[in-house]
């Protein structure tokens, strides 16, 4: 039976990848597990969960919109995606990513499914069974947040927390305002710019 | 592809576009591939994702303050948040409160904006003080109202006191008053009391 204990760490081994290269990319930490006896390779696993698990989860939360969803997807792709390369079924290390991206579209698929269901549950009962949507403990830090937001002109705010606020396209925003979608287009990058600027996101403040 | 050194890095703009699902759908499966196998371009797509919930927690806070569209407070509404609304006449005035378990208080303000291009907004926090101008103020033309976000944690801080906001059509770089609005503001707690 597989097992992945990473999110707590691993001690190191003898697999221990930085005894080898000191920044092994995905694809040699792919062959690393597929080429040592199965779970022999636990540094190369760890460092690859802890790689894959955020950028699975964003595609969770791009696909599903859901954070509960998008942590099941990552749990569920990564015990995959170790599993088969224990086994020597990735035959193509170096293209890891569009492996893994065919797993993600195969459990998007499933859980939407289930999601259906779920709902299907939820609206019978009470609107209170809901659970909690939210992110868990924040990253960021709401009164710099707010503080950046107050410095941008009033259209390159309202735009960004109406584009924001539930993740509306361009064309919907144009909408609400009378104006064209290349004109919002336009508003949202520069808000945007100075917003990630403010806020230390940018190339500039880097 | 390496880890935290991306050789094609994904603009922002791009990365938001890919985020709000207007890309066609080559272009999305490449980037989700791309994001799948590049640890730089995820992250700053994380750092977008954590701005959009950081606006949100702002907005169910009651901290945002702004000028939006009647679109923006329907999906607070929606959202179950407690919106107290006042529409406010061209030229009128308005009792108002902030009540403890409201989350977003919103000034509606009736305006003819059929020919305006450019519109500001004039506040006058209390008799007789400096006034702010909010240049290019967001307002949508056949609405005919502008929908003010004074802030929930402002009002609640304010004594009782009368406001003036003033709308401001700029025609050819000189202004146009459309319309002038009054707020007269009792702390809840003061009407309890009454």
């Amino acid at each position: 039976m597989l097992t992945l204990a990473y999110a707590s760490g691993v001690e190191s081994g003898p697999d221990d990848f930085a005894l080898y290269d000191a920044e092994p990319d995905d694809a040699s930490l792919a062959r690393r597990i597929a080429q040592a006896r199965p779970g022999a390779a636990a540094a190369a696993e760890a460092e690859l969960y802890r790689r894959l698990a955020p950028r699975v989860r964003l595609y969770g939360l791009k696909h599903l919109r859901e954070h509960q969803a998008a942590a099941d997807l990552v749990q569920q792709v990564l015990l995959m995606t170790i599993e088969r390369l224990r086994a020597g079924q990735v035959r193509e290390p170096e293209r890891l990513a569009s492996y893994v991206l065919g797993m993600c579209r195969m459990v998007v698929l499933d859980l939407q499914r289930a999601h259906a269901r779920h709902e299907r549950l939820l609206a019978t009962f009470a609107q209170d069974l809901r659970g909690d949507q939210s992110a868990g403990t924040p990253l960021l830090d709401d009164a710099s947040l707010l503080r950046c937001l107050g410095r941008l002109p009033e259209r390159e705010r309202a735009i960004l927390v109406m584009t924001f606020y539930d993740d509306r396209q361009a064309r919907d925003v144009a909408v609400d305002l009378g104006i064209s979608e290349g004109n919002v287009r336009v508003i949202r990058h520069r808000g945007l710019e100075r917003l990630r600027e403010c806020m230390g996101m940018s190339e500039a403040a880097r | 592809m390496s880890y935290g050194d991306c050789a094609a890095p994904i603009p922002p703009v791009t990365l938001l576009a890919y985020w709000l699902g207007e890309l066609d759908e080559a272009a999305e499966a490449q980037l989700d591939e791309h994001l799948l196998g590049c640890g730089e371009c995820a992250a700053e797509l994380e750092a977008l994702v954590e701005l959009a919930e950081g606006i949100r927690r702002l907005a169910h806070s009651g901290a945002l303050r702004g000028v939006f569209t009647d679109a923006l407070t329907k999906r607070l509404t929606e959202a179950g948040l407690r919106v107290r609304e006042y529409n406010v006449p061209r030229n009128g005035s308005v009792h108002c409160t902030i009540a403890p378990d409201d989350d977003v208080v919103v000034a509606r303000l009736e305006a003819p904006l059929a020919d305006v291009r450019q519109l500001d907004l004039l506040v006058f926090p209390a008799e007789g003080s400096r006034h702010e101008r909010l240049e290019h103020v967001t307002f949508n033309a056949s609405e005919s109202a502008v929908v003010v976000v004074p802030g929930a944690d402002l009002l609640r801080a304010l004594p009782a006191a009368t406001m003036r906001m003033q709308l401001i059509a700029v025609e050819h770089g000189s202004d146009r008053l459309i319309g002038e609005y009054t707020f007269h503001h009792t702390p809840w707690a003061h009407l309890q009391q009454t």
